[in-house]
């Protein structure tokens, strides 16, 4: 199924051996969507990746895509391999892998809870996760303001104070209302 | 209901003696992660009180609350937490500029108060205050960016050719990208002594909304287009960015807002005048005091006229810094808006001898003077009357007169502050070679770093620990200066050691003129006698309150004369709190 240019490309993280958030070995690789599962099979069953670690989703608001990882691991080269795509965040939705791996099912249910990505075909992907009741806008799209739920949601401790670093360093060092007006 | 339902609850009793599956507490507590995202730590020696850790927390679960004493570049704030609604995204410890807050790898804390749960990291008792363990920033990891968007700005091959303007100015890319790293902590807002806005205009910055900016900047400073050149930027020594790698080009992002905007659209932007309210105030000296005090007072609807004994207002900033650092027009800029708000300016008017101060004290109802430091400092050796011997503000008065100065080919400056550099650089225009002297060490010099580092990119030599001991007429030059070698004497612990000329050293240097630029005087002739045995104070000081009274009833002053930080920052500050003292006094004030 896969071409002869994934596999190149395979080869050639192999060798520049990038590194990520300091985890030696860690490779990425960059598909299209359209490939995407077409590749992911083909490193599950020839190239013997056959386990599916994680899978998860960046949001770059800035760039207007979701980046999914699908990181899967070889146990005879005892190899980790991450698979980015990037999918627009507009109306997001993906092929869903649970045909390769059943509990992949569980990750898209909970990235169509968390991101609003759909998977369609993916068993239960509708279901509620573990925000039952939730009616807002899936709370890791960066558009979702935590603060402002989190102030609105949750009372404030009695007896909290804060101080502005600003006006409080006026309050210590230059009281004067001479020196501004 | 079956005999296994009636008999299991009894059964289960029969595993009272076998080994427990779960880990007995406290005995067996398992340590965190060595990178466990644990409870918090914070090194209060190190926090400087930004609050950056309270503006990223998305749960709201830090407040900054006082634990330290308050000193420019720390708020004295420190981060207390509530961990009732901390998550452990370790958000806080990833964004802090000064890398104080950690977390250790302890987990465990078990109490029946919910309250004791509020606490701050590094102050109160905790086990875990000293921990090692636990999650840090990684090396590498970085939500804030260290280095500054570099300013173009002329070779120093190519400036010392011209008086062409070195530093060339952002451009809006380059200007938003540098806006972008200030994390708005306002701690700068302290130091700046006339307590400028700074993240609101460089929020202004950000949002692309140059109107608004120029309304901010001019709140606090009437001079924006000068400063934003050649202001002494105390404000980027405690930025809180610093801590991270270069602090925010907060001079340079000034300048850029100002340079976005003509003049002839300054007044339909900023403030219009208030009505005239019938009193008159009469201002001595048109260098930043004076201009901000002007401002300020013609803004309130004061009739304002200005004596100078020079033909063009601006002081020091027109007179003592050079065109590559400040173009006229600039200055220009500053004083033309000034002036068209109503501000009578009188050029070549020099108190004392074109008018007389009672005369002037007579007809206004206050008088504001800044007449600054003009009065050079001799260097008390034999020969510095020799013609050859130039003071340095007498050097840089004579290029903004339009004047070729003599110096020969071959010029010695002495002294280590700014008029030293830019007497130095000048002379390097003129195509001279030139050694600058200067008794201390290099870390010792009052200048500017970059402007030493600039002044030697251009080619001047600089010789440090060197005492100039007399001058004499040369043969092949004009001049001869000998001067010996100092060591640096330690006058105790905390005090700045003092040069101490080693006997019998001497070495000299042939040249054609000698700069001495080693600070200046206040020069109070124009006042009457026993006006101004009552104003002068310690040191030479003008005595004032805090809205820059003298003791004498109707004059204020301001400035270098009055000042210690002798900056034109702290000059533009003094005129605008003198302009409200003047305003009290004169009982127009409304709050």
């Amino acid at each position: 199924m896969a071409t002869e240019r994934q596999e190149r490309t395979i080869q050639e993280v192999k060798d520049s051996d990038p590194v990520c958030d300091g985890q030696a070995g860690l490779k990425f690789v960059h598909v299209g969507a359209d490939q995407a599962v077409a590749y992911i099979t083909r490193l599950r069953d020839v190239q013997g990746y056959t386990h599916l670690v994680f899978f998860t989703a960046i949001d770059y608001i800035e760039d207007s895509i979701f980046r999914l990882t699908y990181m899967v691991h070889n146990y005879a080269s005892r190899q980790d391999l991450g698979v980015q795509v990037d999918i627009p965040r507009q109306g997001a939705t993906m092929e869903s892998i649970h045909h390769l791996w059943p509990h992949a099912a569980t990750y898209q249910r909970e990235l169509k809870e968390m991101f609003g990505i759909d998977f369609p075909g993916s068993p239960g992907v509708d279901d509620s996760f573990i925000l039952e009741g939730w009616t807002g806008i899936p709370p890791m799209r960066r558009e979702f303001d935590t603060k402002l739920y989190s102030e609105q949601t949750y009372f404030p401790r009695p007896g909290r104070v804060t101080h502005d670093t600003a006006a409080y360093m006026k309050e210590k060092l230059y009281p004067s209302e001479a020196e501004t007006w | 209901m079956s005999l296994k339902d009636i008999i299991a609850p009894f059964s289960v009793w029969k595993r009272v003696f076998e080994k427990p599956y779960t880990n007995k507490k406290p005995i067996d507590t398992r340590p965190g992660a060595p990178r466990y995202r644990g409870f918090h730590v914070n090194d209060l020696d190190t926090c400087i009180g930004c609050g950056t850790c309270e503006e990223i927390c998305q749960n709201v679960a830090i407040d900054m609350v006082p634990v330290r004493e308050t000193r420019h570049g720390d708020s004295g704030l420190r981060p207390k937490m509530d961990y009732g609604r901390c998550c452990w995204c370790a958000l806080c410890v990833d964004i802090c500029p000064s890398g104080s807050l950690g977390m250790s790898n302890e987990y465990l804390w078990v109490d029946g108060d919910p309250e004791v749960f509020r606490f701050i990291p590094g102050h109160d008792e905790k086990s875990w205050n000293d921990s090692e363990l636990g999650y840090r920033r990684a090396e590498g990891y970085d939500l804030l960016e260290g280095s500054r968007v570099p300013m173009p700005m002329l070779s120093v091959e190519e400036s010392q050719k011209s008086f062409v303007e070195m530093v060339q100015g952002y451009s809006k890319e380059q200007a938003k990208a540098e806006a972008d790293r200030c994390i708005a902590c306002g701690i700068c807002v302290a130091t700046c002594p006339a307590h400028m806005q700074v993240p609101e205009y460089i929020k202004a910055i950000r949002d692309d909304d140059m109107v608004e900016g120029l309304r901010i900047v001019y709140q606090a400073n009437p001079l924006p287009a000068s400063c934003g050149r050649v202001c002494s930027h105390a404000c980027e020594y405690v930025c809180a960015m610093k801590h991270k790698g270069e602090a925010i080009s907060i001079r340079w992002l000034k300048r850029y807002i100002v340079d976005q905007i003509y003049l002839g659209e300054y007044s339909k932007i900023l403030h219009e005048c208030e009505p005239d309210n019938g009193k008159k105030v009469a201002i001595i000296g048109s260098g930043p005091g004076g201009l901000s005090a002007a401002y300020y007072l013609r803004l309130l609807g004061y009739a304002v006229t200005i004596y100078d004994a020079n033909e063009k207002a601006g002081g020091m900033l027109r007179y003592g810094i050079p065109e590559y650092r400040l173009p006229y027009d600039q200055v220009e800029k500053d004083i033309e808006f000034i002036a068209s708000l109503g501000v009578e300016f009188r050029q070549n008017a020099r108190i004392g001898v074109d008018v007389d101060f009672l005369d002037i004290y007579g007809h206004n109802d206050a008088v504001f003077f800044s007449t600054g430091l003009s009065d050079p400092f001799g260097l008390d050796i034999a020969g510095e009357d020799l013609p050859g011997v130039v003071s340095g503000l007498d050097l840089l008065a004579d290029v903004t007169h339009g004047k070729t100065p003599d110096i020969g080919s071959s010029v010695v400056v002495v002294g280590g502050g700014n008029v030293a550099m830019d007497a130095a650089r000048t002379s390097r225009r003129y195509g001279a070679e030139v050694t600058i002297l200067y008794r201390r060490r290099e870390a010792d010099m009052p200048a500017d770093s970059e402007e030493i580092h600039e002044a030697r990119g251009e080619g001047c030599e600089i010789v440090v620990q060197a005492i100039p001991l007399r001058i004499e007429k040369g043969t092949d030059t004009r001049l001869m200066l000998y001067w010996g070698k100092a060591e640096m004497v330690s006058d105790g612990p905390g005090k700045r050691p003092r040069p101490v000329l080693i006997e019998g050293s001497e070495e000299v240097i042939a040249c054609d003129t000698v700069i001495p630029a080693i600070g200046q005087a206040a020069d109070l002739t124009f006042l009457p006698q026993d006006i101004a045995s009552r104003l002068v104070g310690k040191r030479g000081y003008v005595e004032v309150d805090e809205f820059h009274r003298t003791p004498v009833a109707k004059i204020y002053a301001g400035g270098d004369i009055a000042n210690p930080k002798r900056d034109a920052i702290s000059a533009i500050a003094n005129g605008h709190s003198a302009a409200k003292g003047i305003d009290i006094y004169l009982g127009n004030f409304q709050d």
